[in-house]
């Protein structure tokens, strides 16, 4: 039995196992498309295709829901026709002025919590791991709070979040790292963080004078209602260098689902790899709080229904993204509409309906990825 | 009751609350400074001064006082239950249920301490039951970090719900919000009053259920053995510590972490046993809750801190010592 | 230096004249201050199957590790073919050494094909996820490991002997001239151990390099060319296993006495009358 070998190496191109599906030359594998050009050949997974489309879809639909309903309800033949460039003065203000860039706003900060949610679960193999949960969010809020209330530096509220969220991740993985960093542990050492953090908001809400805590408190929940000038602009050049980075990144997480060792024999180099994640996370999740504040539940809920919807064989980073703008509009929609003429932050929104999924995830499942 | 082991950390543990006690007497945010203060303890006719210690800084301390012991006491008891180092009411969402309770309350119009008090011990009911009842599904219980994360979730889930309270309600806002965030300024003798009876009836049921509590360290099973009966007593151990966090919660709003830290403290200064723990929790839990009021009066004087802002910056560290060491410290 | 594809290309030898050259050279590992390994010195035989046993904690499995490069030498170096493997990007060396770690999980819902694909990421890039190659490999990686039947079957659904076939499979599709294995039959009963051990000489008579951690000593003598055992993180014995395996040798790793026998069927060492030192 030892010496029987079957010439199964490189050099035996020829003598190939009688495999049916080898007959026809050269097929892409199973539930894949291939798309072959010069040099080019990538592989298209179907049913990742199928669930982009289906999401694509629904953020349409719920985009259209969006800039039609409100205080002043507009019909859809009207948005239509202002797409078309015509239309009426006062509903085309209505949409331009006040409901398209908050829509924008949305699509972009779900997409941002999303994508940086669904890269943190990954990296720490943990579906909790989210930034939201690991205390990412308090921090990035917490400094954003600084900036408004005036405390200590003046910059603007995009930079400050990015630095809170920089000192929470930093302390996270810092206390992490030397006490054996496996995934339960390392997210409650993120949640006592973020404790700290959010009782340092606090801290500074209750130092400054009222109306500056007025200012600053739709960041304690998350609202899209007073974003900071340019915060979204700032958001959305982050979007634009940050999904190309994350999509390149998919592969190798793809391979960082498994455990280190596995990882690393197939050629990923980890410690880089490892940084390069944790700082796009990083830069997504500070940039939204910056514009929506801490909706942190976004960053778990957008993982899973992309998981839920696309294939087990890649790490869903665009799925995530489409997942995460539709839930944040659907949410801000129903946070504007029910308790008209009252408006909900959408963080509360996203936490009421994020509590219980939370609950259902540690409860269904081991917690693995 | 007080054995050799228990007797040095208590007698230092006493002492240095007698002290905290004098000085949230003597030191506050106001124009009335320690001499101030003191001469009054002495006698000296000084009416402003005399009304400051008397009626606003005694009632305070007296609060801290029954505020910290319930907090301390219902974190070891849930320790024990759980057989679980990191439950503790603030996390497990014990403290949020009762805010969420008096929050319904208030908006609903009603404002009597007295019902204030019941409405929040029921909420601390079922949170404790939501939160437990979960725990003992599908090894949960098993995992205390998971424990604390089931409790994460369903306080953020009952935080939201109070704000979403809060926004829909501006005149009750303004009375909750001063509540919600955990302070004892403004305590006022009568609240305390309305709270003691319950607290007392628990502290009399815990007294009686001491010894076969601490059994229940030793796992299910082995109580059992011992003749007590677990599931009973876990029943018993869950009411008791709803009408403690209640009625603090219920004066003076969620505090977290202390159930965390007091506990924590007293098994490194005592050992794990809880009959020994439970009593080093009484001096223990004050002491916190008033050291950290009293810096809470002074940090930012002449305005003041809210008290859970404080305990949250020196829980969390306890909380990650807890989660970094390596073996996660048992409760045999 | 070699480049990977003119490493397949070259056609492999059925007898044991090595291609590639595995050396460990004054190897020190150490986990925090705990010095696990010390100045080891090691060749590994190419084209053959060496097994390291050992007591537990005896560092075998760091040994591997530190060959796999998954864990840094505080001193010394692991030499393949002439080249400090520190000094190669992680690519590449991906495309030399595969490692099969003990109890690896993969995530949930990937089919027998997609796990051994993966095995193929190290020869794409991004803008080369497929080739007739890659078909030609993840075939011949599943017939090898006699898993045809289950290509699309989910992983969850395996039993404990089929899904580490699939795993090895994975590694066979890496193409590497080395693959390391760290106990890969600890979990499995005892015709899943052989299905294990006899794939691994089938892969061994193409001419690859295998290194594999062992418990089982007699599993080590039977089907392993080279065994290397190791004791306190030092070397004791190095060679065939019906020269090194001696009742002392077994008496100085594990504290046992016993009486070794020849196996009447293979003629290979077999441990008997096993009882502990008095």
């Amino acid at each position: 039995m030892i010496e029987r070998s079957s010439s199964a190496m490189p050099q035996s191109g020829s003598r190939l196992p009688s495999d049916h599906r080898l007959k026809d030359r050269v097929t892409a594998p199973r539930g894949y498309w291939w798309w072959r050009q010069g040099r080019f050949s990538v592989l298209i997974d179907r049913r990742d295709v199928l669930a982009l489309l289906v999401l694509l879809l629904a953020l349409l639909v719920a985009s259209g829901t969006y800039l039609c309903l409100g205080n002043v309800p507009i019909a859809p033949a009207a948005l239509w026709q202002m797409i078309l460039g015509e239309g009426e003065a006062m509903p085309r203000f209505v949409v331009e002025q006040l409901r398209l860039p908050r829509l924008v706003a949305a699509v972009a900060t779900g997409a941002a919590f999303a994508v940086a949610g669904c890269l943190m679960q990954t990296l720490a193999r943990n579906r909790l791991a989210t930034p939201g949960i690991i205390g990412i969010d308090n921090g990035a809020t917490a400094f954003a709070v600084a900036s408004v209330v005036g405390v200590g530096l003046s910059l603007a509220p995009s930079a400050m979040a990015l630095a809170g969220a920089t000192t929470a991740a930093v302390i996270t993985f810092g206390l992490s790292v030397g006490g054996g960093a496996r995934g339960y542990r390392f997210i409650v050492a993120g949640i006592g963080v973020g404790a700290v953090f959010a009782a340092l908001t606090q801290l500074m809400l209750a130092r400054s004078a009222i109306d500056l805590a007025n200012a600053a408190w739709p960041w304690t929940v998350g609202s899209l209602n007073s974003r900071p000038p340019n915060a979204t602009l700032v958001l959305l050049i982050g979007l634009v260098l940050g999904m190309p980075l994350s999509l390149w990144l998919a592969r190798s997480l793809g391979l960082m689902r498994f455990s280190d060792a596995v990882a690393m024999s197939l050629g990923v180099p980890m410690r880089r790899r490892r940084f390069q994640v944790l700082a796009t996370s990083v830069v997504l999740t500070g940039l939204a709080v910056a514009v929506a504040g801490p909706v942190g539940m976004v960053s778990l809920i957008g993982p899973e229904i992309a998981r839920s919807l696309g294939s087990p064989r890649q790490v869903p980073v665009l799925g995530s993204a489409l997942a995460g703008a539709l839930v944040m509009v659907l949410a801000d929609l129903c946070g504007r509409l029910l308790l008209a003429p009252l408006e909900l932050p959408v963080g509360i929104v996203t936490a009421v309906v994020g509590g219980p999924w939370l609950l259902w995830i540690l409860l269904r499942s081991s917690g693995s990825r | 009751m007080i054995d050799e082991k228990l007797r040095r950390p208590m007698q230092a543990a006493l002492m240095l609350l007698l002290v905290t006690c004098v000085a949230s007497l003597l030191i506050g945010a106001g124009d009335v400074g320690v001499w101030r203060s003191l001469m009054v303890l002495f006698r000296a006719e000084d009416a402003d001064a005399a009304f400051t210690v008397w009626s606003l800084r005694l009632p305070r301390t007296l609060v801290g006082l029954a505020v910290g012991m319930a907090l301390a006491i219902s974190g070891a008891l849930l320790q024990a239950i759980s057989r679980n180092p990191l439950a503790e009411p603030g996390l497990l969402g014990v403290s949020a249920g009762s805010a969420l309770a008096v929050a319904i309350m208030l908006s609903l119009g009603a404002s009597m301490m007295e019902l204030r008090v019941g409405m929040a011990q029921l909420g601390a009911l079922l949170g404790c039951a939501c939160v437990l009842s979960v725990t003992r599904l599908r090894g949960v219980g098993n995992d205390p970090i998971r424990l604390v994360l089931a409790g994460a979730a369903f306080s953020s889930l009952l935080a939201a719900l109070t704000s979403l309270l809060l926004l829909m309600d501006q005149r009750a806002a303004d009375e909750i919000r001063f509540w919600v965030v955990g302070s004892l300024a403004g305590r006022r003798v009568d609240d305390l009053l309305a709270v003691l009876p319950s607290m007392a009836l628990a502290g009399l049921v815990l007294l009686a259920l001491v010894r076969p509590l601490s059994s229940l360290a030793l796992g299910e099973r082995a109580s059992a053995g011992l003749g007590h009966h677990p599931g009973r007593l876990r029943l018993l151990a869950v009411i008791i510590v709803a009408l403690l966090v209640g009625g603090a919660t219920a004066i003076a709003g969620p505090i977290a972490f202390v159930g965390l830290v007091v506990p924590f403290l007293a098994r490194s200064l005592c050992g794990p046993d809880l009959r020994r723990t439970l009593w080093l929790c009484l001096p223990l839990g004050p002491l916190l809750v008033l050291l950290a009021d009293i810096l809470s009066r002074c940090l930012v004087a002449p305005s003041e801190l809210p008290l859970g802002v404080l305990t949250a910056i020196c829980g969390a560290p306890v909380l990650i010592a807890v989660v970094r060491a390596r073996r996660l410290p048992t409760l045999s | 230096m070699n480049n990977p594809s003119s490493l397949e290309a070259q056609p492999l030898p059925d007898s044991n004249v090595p291609c590639l050259p595995y050396e460990v050279e004054a190897l020190t590992l150490r986990h925090g201050r705990y010095t696990v390994i010390e100045e080891l010195q090691l060749g590994l035989p190419s084209g053959q199957l060496t097994a390291i046993v050992g007591p537990n904690g005896c560092g075998k499995s760091t040994l591997l590790a530190g060959l796999a490069r998954l864990h840094a030498p505080a001193a010394g170096r692991v030499l393949l073919d002439g080249r400090d493997i520190r000094g190669l990007p992680s690519a590449e060396l991906a495309t030399r050494v595969a490692l099969l770690p003990q109890e690896a999980l993969a995530p949930e819902g990937l089919t027998v094909t997609d796990l051994i694909r993966f095995g193929r990421q190290p020869h794409q890039a991004w803008w080369q996820q497929w080739s007739e190659e890659d078909q030609r490999v993840v075939a011949e990686a599943l017939a090898a490991a006699g898993l045809e039947s289950l290509a699309d079957r989910s992983l969850d659904t395996l039993s404990g002997g089929q899904r580490q076939r699939a795993w090895i499979a994975m590694t066979i599709a890496q193409q590497t001239p080395v693959i390391l294995l760290d106990e890969p039959t600890s979990a499995l009963d005892l015709g899943h151990q052989l299905e294990v051990f006899e794939l691994l000489r089938k892969l061994v008579g193409e001419g690859r390099t295998i290194v594999m951690v062992v418990h089982d000593l007699t599993s080590a003598c039977r089907y392993a060319d080279h065994l290397v055992a190791m004791r306190g993180g030092q070397i004791v014995a190095e060679g065939s296993p019906g020269e090194v395996v001696t009742s002392q040798l077994v008496r100085e790793l594990y504290d046992v006495d016993c009486t070794l026998v020849e196996d009447p069927v293979t003629g290979k060492p077999l441990l008997a009358g096993l009882g502990r030192v008095q």
